[in-house]
């Protein structure tokens, strides 16, 4: 099998912790997996992307664009930035919380507009505002760790949630496990109800 | 990760020195070494700069131990004047020298190619192409290095070093205690005599590590050779070769293919053999056309018809990362020339189309929220306007970390940047053309980071103060290696491996180096940075100030602060002229300080109207 998820975000959000879990939860799963993360100056505040390839076979860690099966997007602009990689067939999970630049430059940034684009452009698509669903759970930080809740609650990675937590409890310190699985929980509920078994991948 | 991989493989070796300089993308493989160090009875410690962890490790190595050296590209070229004269001399243990490239580039103000080092330097060059590969090839490296008695370069790029993946590691055993210790000889001391004697040895070792090397397409999996159907032959190394796999997977029984990971010395019998009937060669590398070059040579030598494809004839990029897609074009375009049958590669399709993407904010890498260095930035900022209006310029002197992201607007605040301590000279270099403008008058300032000052500061500041440059130096001290990942270093009193030591007095230093007017201030009254960035440019001659805060990314915030909507005057100086990434200016509202403010209070210092406040204070 071949699997390739695209995580985007801005700096600061969790992108690499993100690919990090999803890294772990592969192996875990017996499966070769590779990533390319945005790690120095270009994570400053910066757009920044992960690249997590997991399959039967070693293989470059850059997802060729038109290649994804999935693409996480933190932040709305960001997964529309990156929406070249989105394969056919391939899903989306996109955060609704936008970061807005101070400095918006020449380009007038609507987030409802790409949230439209994305929706209207790709069947396969949860779209929630995460931040605001970590918010509830403790920390607006764990954005990151709700999406792959709801990722896998929605069978759009190849890993069953009770795997996926079992990843966070070994990677995520203690004293951030409690409001991380109150993330992962508020969002699992919210999948629930779009959960298509039909579409479960299989490993 | 592929530099965590890296360290585990010398670990494994029986490393038993490692220094290094931090610098992405290779910082990793010092610091997971430092953090097993006291496990494995390592010594690991950072350096002050690339040049001086080379030549602790050569010390080292000359009294038998197995050693590791770690640093960036461009940490190879401070480390180059000990490296050049390292190849004549060699050592007697083992050093193997980890140098990451970074293709893009992403995070490094070059492109450059360390294969080219090697080639210049006569030291061997490793290429592993992933994370497993690093582990297996820093082992061989080590082995090389002890046998052949010679340094060897292992070389990576981002993709390897900074990608993670699953790599299958050994028990590791304690390091070896059995050092025999320096044994006095004339080999250690390198002398025209000597250097004379050594260079024929030292050209006739690459003849003999090419065949080497060669051998290894035999036996190992790092050289391999695979025959395809057709006459039109592929040469990869690093990560490149898979992305040839990936591009050609649909075909890859037309390509014989040429995976090389022991790039230098170039292994020419074994490329001999592969270009037997071959016709046409297609050459995918990142960064400079080495192997092209290689193989040009090679072809040449031995007059063989054989047509290459590569960078020199446009087929590829000469500059830039490489991935799949870049590798089918290159590809496609090479074979429009190739009289051939072989079809062309595809890609895939995108769901959706990039060009109906509706229009997306540009977010360049900025200073993070509450940052320390946006207060001073915008200290001096003020003084220079209050100069230009008296028609003084002020010229600003930027140098390598965090602070280069100073340069972008609204700040706007570096005006030159070079590489690591070059802001010190630069701006020395500019006041010494004061006198040959006559009528215009200038201010020199030089910004500089604490781990930065260490690494190559000091010597340009001693060379101001002899030469009585009339300069200012802001150094911006947050206590830590910040862009890096946060690195102890000598300012801060814990070595890389979390032992107390002394602490090196910025201040004492520049103090002891003749600078005359020498003040340090805590960055938390922009009022008071202010004051003191005037007192020290209105100083004639030498002067330094050393601003003392935190850096936000490894300490808590103190508290956020949040717009008083009924005082906002909606004049935006707080986003027109901070660029701070918590403050958010919608259209038609007040401006809204976001989550990620970490309380540092310079919004409300400047706010004109006493409109921003502490939250806890907002009822």
């Amino acid at each position: 099998m071949k699997f390739d998820i695209l995580i985007a975000g801005v700096g600061g959000q969790g992108v690499v912790l993100a690919s990090r879990l999803l890294a772990t939860a592969a192996m875990d799963a017996g499966l070769h997996v590779t990533t390319a993360e945005t790690i120095g100056m270009a994570q400053r505040e910066g757009s920044v992307t992960s690249h997590v390839r997991i399959g039967d076979e070693v293989c470059g860690s850059l997802i060729p664009s038109g290649n994804a099966d999935l693409v996480i997007g933190l932040e709305p602009a960001e997964a529309a930035r990156n929406i070249h990689f989105l394969g056919m067939n391939g899903s989306i999970v996109v955060n609704e919380h936008a970061v807005m630049p101070s400095v918006n430059g020449s380009v007038k940034y609507d987030p409802d507009q790409v949230l439209e684009f994305l929706k209207s452009n790709c069947q396969d698509i949860i779209s929630i505002d995460f931040t605001q669903l970590a918010k509830q759970a403790g920390t607006y930080r764990a954005a990151n760790v709700a999406m792959l809740a709801a990722a896998a609650g929605a069978n759009l990675i190849p890993f069953p949630p009770g795997d996926m937590w079992n990843v966070l409890e070994k990677m995520v310190p203690e004293k951030y496990r409690d409001v991380n699985r109150r993330a992962f929980d508020i969002a699992l509920e919210r999948v629930s109800g779009i959960k298509n078994p039909e579409q479960a991948i299989d490993i | 990760m592929g530099n965590e991989a890296i360290a585990f493989g010398a670990m494994k070796a029986g490393v038993q020195i490692a220094s290094g300089y931090p610098g992405t993308p290779s910082t990793e493989v010092m610091e997971t070494i430092a953090s097993h160090a006291n496990k494995y009875g390592i010594y690991a410690e950072w350096a002050t700069n690339e040049k001086v962890a080379l030549e602790t490790a050569v010390g080292a190595a000359y009294s038998g131990a197995n050693t590791m050296v770690t640093m960036k590209q461009v940490g190879l070229n401070v480390a180059s004047d000990p490296l050049m004269s390292l190849s004549y001399i060699g050592v007697k243990g083992s050093l193997v020298i980890l140098v990451s490239d970074d293709p893009g580039p992403h995070s490094s103000q070059t492109e450059q190619d360390t294969r080219a080092f090697g080639h210049f330097s006569n030291i061997p060059v490793l290429d592993p192409s992933t994370p497993q590969e690093a582990y297996d090839m820093t082992k061989l490296a080590f082995k090389l290095s002890h046998e052949m008695e010679i340094p060897v370069i292992l070389r990576t790029t981002t993709r390897v070093s900074h990608g993670c993946a699953d790599v299958i590691i050994e028990d590791i055993e304690q390091a070896s205690r059995d050092i025999e210790g320096f044994v006095k000889d004339p080999r250690w001391t390198i002398f025209p005599k000597l250097t004379a004697q050594r260079h024929p040895w030292l050209e006739e070792l690459q003849i003999r590590l090419s065949d080497r090397f060669s051998e290894y397409f035999k036996q190992n999996s790092f050289n391999s050779i695979s025959k395809g159907n057709s006459k039109t032959g592929i040469v990869a190394s690093g990560v490149s070769y898979l992305y040839a796999k990936e591009a050609i997977k649909d075909s890859s029984e037309t390509f014989s293919l040429f995976k090389i990971g022991t790039v230098h010395p170039f292994p020419e019998k074994a490329a001999l053999e592969f270009l037997d009937n071959i016709t046409d060669l297609i050459v995918i590398e990142e960064l400079d056309p080495y192997l092209e070059e290689q193989l040009l040579q090679l072809i040449g030598k031995h007059h063989l018809d054989v047509n290459v494809h590569g960078k020199k004839n446009g087929h590829f990029p000469i500059s830039g990362e490489y991935n799949v897609d870049v590798v089918i074009d290159g590809v496609n375009s090479s074979l429009k020339t190739i009289n051939t049958d072989v079809p062309f590669l595809s890609h895939s399709s995108p769901a959706i189309n990039k060009d109906n993407v509706p229009p997306l904010p540009v977010r360049p890498p900025t200073l993070c929220a509450g940052c320390m260095h946006r207060t001073v930035f915008y200290a001096f900022k003020k003084v220079a306007g209050k100069l230009k209006t008296e028609k003084i310029n002020t010229i600003f002197s930027g140098d390598i970390g965090c602070y280069t992201l100073g340069n972008a607007k609204p700040l706007n605040m570096v005006d030159t940047c070079l590489c690591m301590g070059a802001g010190i000279s630069i701006a020395a270099g500019l006041s010494h053309t004061h006198h040959y403008q006559e009528g215009k008058k200038a201010k020199q300032v030089a910004f500089i980071g604490d781990s930065t000052f260490f690494h190559s500061g000091v010597a340009a500041v001693i060379s101001a103060v002899y030469n009585n440059a009339d300069i200012t130096l802001a150094v911006l001290d947050n206590r830590t290696t910040a862009m890096t990942g946060h690195q102890p270093h000598p300012g801060i009193g814990l070595t890389a491996t979390g032992v107390s030591t002394k602490i090196i007095d910025i201040a004492d230093i520049l103090k002891s180096c003749g600078v005359d007017l020498v003040e340090t201030i805590d960055v938390n009254d922009l009022g008071e940075c202010i004051d003191i960035a005037k007192r020290a440019m209105d100083f004639e001659g030498p002067s330094a100030v050393v601003f003392k805060g935190k850096c936000v990314g490894i300490t808590k915030g103190d508290g956020q602060y949040v717009v008083d909507e009924d005082k906002c005057t909606r004049c935006r100086i707080c986003v027109s002229q901070l660029g701070c990434p918590a403050i958010f200016s919608p259209s038609n509202k007040p401006p809204a300080i976001q989550d990620n403010c970490t309380g540092c209070g310079l919004c409300a210092q400047v706010c004109p109207s006493d409109a921003i406040v502490l939250k806890e204070g907002l009822q």
